[in-house]
Formats: C-alpha cells, sequence, structure tokens
C-alpha cells in the first residue's frame, strides 16, 4: 500500500466512527481490508480503494470503516435486521406455533453485540408480543477470546454507539473506564458456546432452532464448506424458520433450498413449510 | 357495479386534459415522439424542446446529472443527442404527468412518487438488459408509467384517497388493497385508463394494470412481468410510497418470475442478492437524478397532513 491509500483509510476510519488507525502497522490494515476487497468483488485493495475514493460510495466507505474496526462491531449494527426479526417474523412465529420456546442462534457470536442486541429486542417485547412465552438464545463462536469477551459483556462507547439511553439503563451496569458491563437480566437468556461451524458432528445436534444470525461469517467459507455449513443450518432450522447472513452474502449457487425472501430494508432465507414445498412442487 | 364504476372514471379521465396546464408544445411533442423511431426526425424534437425553456432545462440537467456521467453538456442537441429519444420521451411524460396534477391536489409525496417511479423504471430496464429483453428502453418506460393511476385517484378521488393512503400507511399494507375496500377500484385500474386515453402501446397498458397481479391477464407480457418485479424489489428498498410495508417477498416464487424464466433463461441465471445490492448502490444517484431532473419541492408530504 502506499502512503497515500494509508492516509485515506486511516481519514475514513476517523471520519467514520472516530477510529485511530495505526500507520506503521501496514500488515494490519492490508489484513483487514483484503477480504473486503474480495467480498466487494475488487481484484485488490488498491481497487477497493480507489473506487471508494473516486465513486465517494457510502456503502464502500462503511465497509472500510467496518474493517478497520476490526472484531469490534456494535449492537443495533443493522437496524433493518432485527427490526425485521420483530415486526414481521415473530408475529409469524406466534401465529404459527403459539407459545412454543422461541430458539434463536448467533452463529459467528463474535465477542457478543449480536446475540446481546436479539436478547434486548426479545426482552422488550417480553410483555407485548412474547407475553407468556419463552425464548432462549445460543450463542456460538469458534474463538475462545471472543467468547470470554462476550460472556463478560464489557464495552466501549464505539460498541454502544447506537444503543439508546433507556436501554442502556435498563439493561447495563457501569464497569469503570466509561466502560459499560451488560447486566444479569441481560444476559439471563443467552448461552454461550463454542461451536466450529465446520465440524460435523456438533453442527447435527442443533435441532429446532427457529431463526439463526450468521452475519459476515461465511465470507471467509470457500465454497465447499460454505455448502457444508448452510446444509447443516437448513436441517438445524424448523420449516417456516429463517437465516439472516451478511448484507452482501448470498446463497446463489451455495444451497437451492432455501427460499430467498425479501423484506423491507433486508433480506432473508427461509426454509419451506411443508406446506410451502408441496406449493412449489405443483 | 364494478362496470358503472368503470365507465364513471373513463368519463371522468376524459375531463382531466383540460382541467391541465400543460404546455401546448408538449402535445406535439409527444405526438412526434410516439412514431416508429426512423419516422422521428430529430432535428423537430430539439426544435421543439428548444422552445420551451423548462422543457429544454430539464434534458439538459438529466443529461447533465450523475445518471449520465455528469458531462458538460450546454446545448440542447447535444442533450437530446446525449439521451437518446426514448429518455427524452420520458423526461416529457414525466413533465406532462407533473403539470396535469395541480399542485394542490397531490395526496401522495410528489419526492416518494417520483423516486418511486424513477427507481422502478430504471430497476426495470436494469432486469430487462439482464436477461436480455430487446427493448430495455421500452421497459424503461412502462416502469416509469406504472403507477400513474396514483395520479387519477390524487386529481379525481382526492379526499378518498388520501384516506387510502392514510389507512395503508397505518396498516403496513400495500396500497392497492385498501384501495379496493375504499374506492372499489385500484391505481391499476385507473392508470390503465389514462395509459388508453393518452394512446400509449398495449404493452405499456397491461403493465400499468397488472403490476400488482400479473394473473389479471391470460397470457402476462414480459414487460408486466418486469414492472411487477421492480414494484416489488424496489418497495423493498426504502422506494415504496413513502410508508414502511410489511412484506415478505418471495420473488423466485412468484408467478411474474416463472412466466420470464420460460421466455428468458438468462433470469435463471441472476443473484437476486447482488442484484438488490446493486440497486442499493444505485439508490443515491435516483435519488440525486430525481431531485435534478423534478426539482419537485415537498407540497404536501403524508406526515403533515
Amino acid at each position: 500500500m502506499k502512503a497515500d491509500e494509508v492516509e485515506f483509510v486511516a481519514e475514513v476510519a476517523r471520519a467514520g466512527a472516530g477510529l485511530s488507525v495505526e500507520r506503521d502497522k501496514l500488515y494490519v490494515i492490508e489484513s483487514r481490508l483484503a477480504p473486503v476487497a474480495r467480498r466487494e468483488g475488487f481484484g485488490s485493495i488498491r481497487d477497493l480503494l480507489l473506487a471508494a475514493r473516486h465513486r465517494r460510495e457510502g456503502k464502500l466507505m462503511w465497509a472500510v470503516v467496518e474493517a478497520m474496526a476490526g472484531g469490534e462491531t456494535s449492537f443495533f449494527r443493522d437496524p433493518a435486521i432485527f427490526a425485521r426479526f420483530r415486526d414481521e417474523m415473530l408475529p409469524e412465529l406466534a401465529r404459527r406455533r403459539g407459545r412454543a420456546p422461541v430458539r434463536v442462534w448467533s452463529a459467528g457470536c463474535s465477542t457478543g453485540e449480536e446475540p446481546y442486541t436479539l436478547a434486548m429486542f426479545l426482552l422488550e417485547e417480553k410483555d407485548k408480543l412474547l407475553a407468556g412465552w419463552t425464548f432462549d438464545i445460543l450463542a456460538t463462536d469458534l474463538n475462545d477470546n471472543s467468547l470470554e469477551a462476550a460472556r463478560a459483556g464489557i464495552y466501549g462507547e464505539y460498541a454502544l454507539r447506537n444503543t439508546s439511553d433507556v436501554l442502556r439503563r435498563k439493561y447495563f451496569k457501569d464497569a469503570g473506564d466509561k466502560k459499560l458491563q451488560a447486566n444479569d437480566l441481560l444476559k439471563a437468556p443467552i448461552r454461550f458456546d463454542r461451536i466450529n461451524l465446520s465440524d460435523d458432528s456438533k453442527m447435527l445436534f442443533q435441532k429446532g432452532i427457529d431463526v439463526i444470525f450468521c452475519c459476515n461469517v461465511l465470507i471467509y467459507f470457500d465454497l465447499a464448506s460454505k455448502r457444508r455449513v448452510v446444509q447443516h443450518f437448513y436441517s438445524n432450522l424448523l420449516p417456516g424458520g429463517y437465516l439472516f447472513m451478511g448484507h452482501a452474502e448470498s446463497l446463489f449457487q451455495v444451497n437451492e433450498s432455501f427460499r430467498l425472501v425479501h423484506f423491507l430494508g433486508t433480506t432473508a432465507y427461509s426454509k419451506p413449510t411443508a406446506l410451502q414445498a408441496a406449493g412449489a412442487k405443483k | 357495479m364494478k362496470a358503472k364504476l368503470h365507465s364513471q372514471l373513463q368519463a371522468q379521465i376524459k375531463k382531466l386534459d383540460s382541467i391541465s396546464a400543460a404546455p401546448a408544445i408538449l402535445t406535439p411533442l409527444l405526438n412526434m415522439l410516439r412514431l416508429p423511431s426512423d419516422k422521428i426526425r430529430v432535428e423537430k424534437v430539439v426544435e421543439l424542446v428548444s422552445y420551451d425553456g423548462s422543457i429544454a432545462a430539464q434534458c439538459l440537467r438529466l443529461a447533465n446529472s450523475p445518471l449520465f456521467g455528469c458531462r458538460e453538456i450546454e446545448t440542447v442537441r447535444s442533450a437530446v443527442m446525449a439521451l437518446g429519444l426514448e429518455r427524452v420521451r420520458s423526461i416529457l411524460f414525466g413533465l406532462y404527468v407533473n403539470r396535469v396534477i395541480p399542485q394542490d391536489k397531490w395526496v401522495i409525496d410528489p419526492d416518494a412518487f417520483w423516486r418511486h417511479s424513477l427507481g422502478c423504471a430504471l430497476v426495470t430496464q436494469r432486469m430487462a438488459q439482464k436477461i436480455e429483453y430487446p427493448e430495455p428502453e421500452k421497459a424503461y418506460m412502462a416502469g416509469l408509467l406504472h403507477d400513474l393511476g396514483f395520479l387519477v385517484n390524487s386529481v379525481l378521488y382526492n379526499e378518498d384517497f388520501r384516506e387510502c393512503l392514510r389507512r395503508a400507511a397505518e396498516q403496513h399494507v400495500p396500497l392497492h388493497v385498501i384501495e379496493e375496500q375504499v374506492l372499489g377500484f385500484t391505481h391499476c385500474e385507473s392508470g390503465q385508463m389514462l395509459c388508453e386515453h393518452w394512446g400509449l402501446s398495449k404493452e405499456l397498458v397491461d403493465a400499468a394494470r397488472c403490476h400488482h397481479d400479473v394473473s389479471l391477464l391470460p397470457t402476462a407480457g414480459p414487460l408486466a412481468c418486469l414492472v411487477h418485479l421492480s414494484d416489488l424489489l424496489c418497495r423493498a428498498r426504502y422506494l415504496g410510497y413513502g410508508y414502511d410495508e410489511i412484506m415478505g417477498v418471495d420473488l423466485g416464487s412468484d408467478a411474474a418470475w416463472q412466466t420470464l424464466v420460460t421466455t428468458f433463461p438468462a433470469l435463471g441465471n441472476m443473484d437476486l442478492v447482488r442484484f438488490t445490492l446493486d440497486i442499493d448502490g444505485a439508490m443515491d444517484k435516483i435519488v440525486a437524478t430525481v431531485d435534478s431532473v423534478f426539482g419537485v419541492k415537498k407540497i404536501a408530504a403524508l406526515a403533515t397532513t
């Protein structure tokens, strides 16, 4: 990378999320941007940055910011996904299943932002949509350090930047050093576990799941492994269940059984119910 | 009952022209552009466009807009050449429509309307190119005009249509569902009649009529199917009517998709997630173009009524 490219990345990361990029750690910058370039369909980091720079495209700029934030993600990162989960999927589940326990799986939960966000959404509906229901969230990751951080649930301002004061007061406690820690109420519905998505024997045991969130995890998998994991997800889900993936991720030519569903502002894959499957065959 | 309603509607639509304030030059221009392309005299089009300052300005604006690469185009002639006759025709229709509606009659936010229409035009055209449909410009036109019925309903059934939009937004359901309950007909039907009244081609009329239900036609043409799918896609990407809809659309199982796949096998090779992402990427351009071309001022946003 050239000096002006590094400068550009540092500036974008600073303006976008107040991140400070250490300009001398070239290998860190490159190792974070390379997967983004691949994912966005560019031949090299240089091409990615050229496009971001000249087209000033919001999506690309943000991808660069996120990459530079590293594993550090945030709560409510993709509001459309969680809003559709709450407004469209939960009512549908309620209609179909009555008050059976809702099981949600955050596959590749990293340092826990996603499962805690899900927990907040579900807890907020506890007295409304989900009155009388039980629910549990399975949060898994391959990386022990990430899981340990997730279990501890301590976050700084960057991760919490989209979390309202009301939610902060309700679900977090002060952890000193300007940080907040998830309280017991927020931790209660979540079960953290180490699962390697490529480990067939463990994947087989996950059953009866309603919704799987696996965002920006499979982008690092090759096609054959991706196919295997997604086939497992298909068996893990109950009929009518949904799989959410990252924005730029697609099951095109990966899996034919899932059906792509467009929601307002987001897409999800659904496992057809017996009725839908029969209708499709006609 | 429905037949009576339809003939009433038809009679009203015929009167629409007389209440419009469309510039006189538009009619001969549109007549000229309605001819087969080998019969159109480009010089005559340039001349007619030049007569009306506002039309000329719109052509220049669009030719210089982000969609056309922000080139420096300064003459009407080069603007017309850069845009192509089909695109000029679309602009004229847009202008025409804008002036048919008196400002106080807009029920839907004009910004939302033009974003949805132009978004749909661009997506229809893009999809047409992907599946190698022979006339992508016609697809653009079909997308642009599919919701003309909104304008008919705004002018002729102002209060009732306002109520439709209010209820649709409140219940987060598609507008045509409520229109059927409140008005007894939908913008698809009134749009179809306006398209017929304006002498548009049968394919464009069909696209307006069937864009929410392709099964209305015994054999839905590709244009109607394309518009139906792009309309859904646009609404799923915040290019709808200005309110949030509860949806959950499986395009791959849609009758329109199935019909198209049999005629255009290339559709089977389309990664819809990628395509949807393309639309997200083009969104800024769509919004910028609508703003620069139509320069619509927010007149009566739904929220304020």
